[in-house]
């Protein structure tokens, strides 16, 4: 599995952050941009997600399934838990939660990566 | 003689609860943090609790602390506030102790907890976390007091 989508899900999640922490600072809310940042997100990590089962389904062993299995069940919950959580909010303090989502999403990726090696960063 | 235009009313911009304002990110860690670690203390306790039982089993404590403040803050009430103080300052004092623990006898830790080394693998989150969650809980102690004296 090359490193592509992980090493553009880091990019993609850094940039999120970085465009959401922009919002803080400047005190908005959570607008469309933001909210269709998280989808890009959430679809880049659903790839990812069926790219890594079909990779278990074809013979692949992970030193730890189960944990592999929780972080493949968690991955795609970040982007959406953070719209609708940062959606409720009407302040600054919204986009603070989807910056926290795109972090997470590129941390994950070196997770990933530590879990199972054969997940390139 | 013009004066320059009044600010709004605070209480206009003012978080209207533990779970909104600056407590709608915190929230949002509190529960990031009480999926990731009670999660992979479910999993390490079901799959391989001989390897590092005291990490373990301060894992699942760690996660039940952030369960606890994730709900207590999300709530709100006056009691769920109360609560929230015991456990974050319970986090407080765990991160530190196990911090030291873990950094004066790393032997008793073969496998990390989300305590461990003060929260290093966690970018030192779980050591400001607590902080933070007292800090806003003492906001709203003042704020109650300050309503409270003008009711």
């Amino acid at each position: 599995m090359n490193g592509a989508l992980p090493t553009t899900i880091i990019v993609a999640g850094l940039a999120l952050a970085g465009y959401a922490l922009l919002l803080t600072a400047l005190n908005r809310r959570m607008g469309a941009i933001l909210l269709g940042a998280l989808g890009v997100l959430e679809i880049l990590l659903l790839v990812l997600v069926g790219m890594i089962v079909a990779r278990l389904i074809g013979g692949g062993h992970p030193a730890d399934l189960a944990v592999l299995i929780g972080y493949l069940i968690g991955i795609p919950l970040i982007p959406v838990a953070a719209a609708f959580w940062g959606a409720l909010e009407r302040s600054r303090w919204g986009p603070a939660v989807a910056a926290v989502a795109g972090l997470v999403a590129a941390v994950l990726m070196v997770r990933l990566h530590q879990i199972w090696p054969v997940i390139h960063v | 003689m013009s004066e320059p235009k009044a600010l709004p009313e605070p209480s206009a911009t003012q978080p209207t609860s533990t779970r909104t304002g600056p407590g709608r990110l915190l929230v949002a860690i509190y529960g990031l943090f009480a999926l990731a670690a009670s999660s992979r203390a479910g999993v390490q306790i079901a799959t391989k609790f001989h390897h590092a039982p005291v990490a373990y089993v301060l894992s699942a404590f760690a996660g039940v602390v952030y369960i606890i403040a994730t709900v207590t803050l999300t709530a709100g009430s006056p009691t769920a506030r109360r609560i929230a103080v015991v456990s974050c300052s319970v986090e407080l004092v765990g991160v530190l102790a196990v911090g030291t623990w873990s950094v004066l006898d790393p032997a008793s830790f073969p496998d990390a907890t989300v305590w461990s080394d003060y929260g290093i693998g966690y970018g030192f989150v779980p050591l400001v976390l607590p902080v933070f969650g007292l800090l806003w809980l003492r906001y709203w102690a003042k704020r109650d007091k300050t309503g409270a004296s003008a009711a």
